[in-house]
């Protein structure tokens, strides 16, 4: 199995001590959190607009990195194909909005609904498949879905793509316009607070353990009884949902949809932030989304070809830290523990 | 849409079955590779690109495209060996690492070439101008020619790995790669020459392309995209079921264009390729 995670060995190993110290410092994640999103919710006011608009795009991102990271992290499949989700996410929204006239929040179901049952058909292909062909399939389809939003421009837009007239979001007792950018900041902020706490609660759960399991060890999860095919379709579903949650967030940001969505490259960027930031943590994806975001963001603007850059990363980190930057932290902690 | 009649049709596909030779020889490449490695080589398209890329390079320095069949595989070919032993070692044998690892060669070669070489569609001249006649239609000589070519090599590809004791190391490594060590062979060895021998073959089928396609830096997808496929139907590491694969979906994609554009095509040969799948997942020929 390509993505353990050594960290687990540390669990299970316990004495007592030991047991009780990562007890406590399991109870701190969540006080970090609410300092975090506490930090985030105050200084949304104060940021530079620029800025401000690249920690939308991050926080946006970061629902499509820990989806992945169910995917890839807990059930260990490497699926190269999560951009037909980010991009029928990004069309569910754009096609509701521009021919039904759907309000924001039916725009967003329909764009979860479509990218819940495309992921449910492509992983019913895929999900079967042993490790080798699952990653090839998922690049075919791919390929075919971006060679399809490309010429169907009749209804995709093609490379130029379709702009849309964002409606006001309505919460009942007040209209608000999201061409307010303060506005779009909580929204997004809302949508990834959300994405946390579920995503976390299925990690927890007897699914997500169940998801370890099979990344452990897929044969012997098979011998308990339990049905693996069923749970890594779960994964694929989940990890397909979040990613078009994400897309929608992104078109309505961007006010469009193009065939870009449907690109490569938001295929390769999921597994880039997941590996940078740690496989099977959750908040690691995130922290590889605010590295890459930022190196993409400053670097893009004075050199062209930064994706090479992107291509060294990504066999570098491979080769030195499979575990991400998550991982590498924790492994140190463990060694520390050990010692003293 | 054009008059469907018999001529038209045979024609199509014996266009497709030409062509369908020089994307056996990639798809070899490919199977060869990921049969003896273990490695899924996403970059597998580019390595083509690039060997179409210098075709074009040794055309204008030359003057002769003729010398490029001979040079561009034997560059790509020792360009491949460190690649292998320095960036790719440590993770064959894992599909999806290896997968990742080459999704960033792909990303450095396309880049430099785009650096080097320019974002624009270079048109090759034809450097066999004959036109043949095929089915009643002027057919160009050229095709012909590259796919006779493609055989040729196919037949001293099949020659090297069935006749000679190099070729049977490499099969075993296919085969059992832990009993292929234990009996003494250096598998690290048969490695390195595998996957130069595979990078020297999508290169070839990059420079016998170059004048019957655009060379663009990102050429390489289209051909990566059949060549999976070809590879998934004909049952991973398996050469005869790629090479059969190859054949099929070539002369299939083809005839489709009769009624079909080519996007349609592509779409129609990915749903057989589905429909393959849920019968045999391991493909036609798997071991």
């Amino acid at each position: 199995m390509p993505f353990k995670d050594s960290g687990q060995g540390l669990r299970t190993a316990s004495s007592g001590f030991r047991e009780f110290k990562s007890r406590m410092s399991n109870k701190q994640t969540p006080f970090v959190m609410l300092a975090v999103a506490v930090v985030v919710i105050l200084i949304g006011p104060f940021l530079p607009p620029g800025l401000r608009s690249l920690v939308i795009e991050i926080m946006i991102l970061c629902i499509f990195a820990m989806g992945y990271d169910i995917l890839l992290g807990f059930t260990d499949q490497c699926s190269l194909g999560q951009s037909i989700f980010f991009g029928t996410g990004a069309y569910g929204v754009v096609l509701a909005i521009s021919y039904l006239n759907a309000n924001l929040w039916l725009a967003l179901i329909i764009a979860v609904i479509a990218s819940i049952v495309l992921a449910f058909l492509t992983g019913l292909i895929a999900v079967r498949l042993s490790e080798a062909y699952f990653v090839i399939i998922t690049a075919i389809f791919f390929s075919i879905f971006y060679l399809l939003s490309l010429s169907m421009s009749w209804l995709t837009g093609g490379d130029d793509g379709i702009s849309i007239t964002v409606p006001s979001l309505s919460l009942g007792f007040t209209e608000l316009s999201l061409y307010n950018p303060l506005v779009n900041y909580y929204f997004a902020f809302f949508f990834l607070i959300i994405s946390y706490l579920i995503l976390t609660r299925v990690v927890g759960s007897p699914l997500g353990k169940v998801f370890i399991s099979i990344r452990e060890n897929s044969e012997r999860t098979k011998f308990l009884g339990y049905n693996v095919f069923r749970y890594k379709l779960i994964a694929f579903i989940l990890a397909g949902l979040f990613a078009g949650l994400s897309g929608a967030l992104y078109a309505i940001r961007l006010r469009y949809g193009s065939a870009d969505f449907f690109s490569f490259d938001w295929s390769v960027l999921p597994i880039v932030w997941v590996l940078i930031g740690g496989t099977g943590t959750l908040i690691g994806p995130c922290i590889g989304v605010v590295i890459m975001s930022l190196f993409q963001y400053y670097v893009s603007a004075w050199w062209a070809q930064y994706l090479i850059i992107v291509g060294v990363l990504i066999i570098v980190i491979l080769r030195v830290s499979p575990k991400g930057i998550v991982g590498y932290i924790r492994s140190r902690k463990g060694k520390v523990k050990e010692k003293g | 849409m054009p008059s469907i009649d018999v001529s038209t049709l045979l024609f199509l596909l014996s266009d497709g079955l030409l062509w369908g030779f020089t994307i056996a020889l990639v798809a070899l490449g490919l199977s060869l590779i990921f049969g003896v490695m273990g490695i899924v080589n996403m970059a597998h398209g580019d390595i083509y690109m690039v060997g179409a890329v210098l075709a074009l390079y040794v055309l204008e320095w030359t003057g002769n495209f003729w010398l490029s069949i001979i040079i561009v595989p034997v560059v790509i070919g020792l360009l491949c060996v460190p690649t292998e032993r320095f960036v790719l070692r440590p993770f064959e044998g894992r599909p999806a690492v290896t997968m990742i690892a080459t999704v960033g060669i792909a990303y450095i070669i396309q880049q430099v070439v785009l650096a080097t070489f320019g974002g624009m569609h270079e048109k090759m001249p034809n450097p066999w101008p004959v036109v043949i006649n095929l089915f009643d239609v002027g057919y160009s000589g050229y095709r012909v020619l590259i796919a006779v070519i493609s055989v040729v090599i196919i037949i001293g590809l099949w020659f090297f790995l069935y006749k000679t004791s190099y070729g049977i190391l490499i099969r075993a490594s296919i085969q059992d790669k832990e009993m292929a060590n234990a009996m003494g062979i250096n598998s690290n060895k048969i490695a390195m020459a595998t996957f130069a021998l595979g990078g020297a073959l999508a290169a070839i089928g990059g420079v016998l392309a170059a004048p019957v396609t655009q060379v663009f830096y990102l050429m390489g997808a289209d051909v990566i995209l059949l060549c999976f496929i070809i590879v998934i139907v004909g049952g991973l590491g398996s050469l005869k079921g790629t090479l059969i694969a190859a054949l099929m979906f070539c002369t299939l994609q083809g005839g489709m264009s009769i009624i079909l554009t080519p996007v349609e095509a592509k779409v129609a040969i990915f749903v057989i390729m589905i429909l393959v799948l849920l019968f045999r997942p391991r493909g036609m020929f798997a071991k």
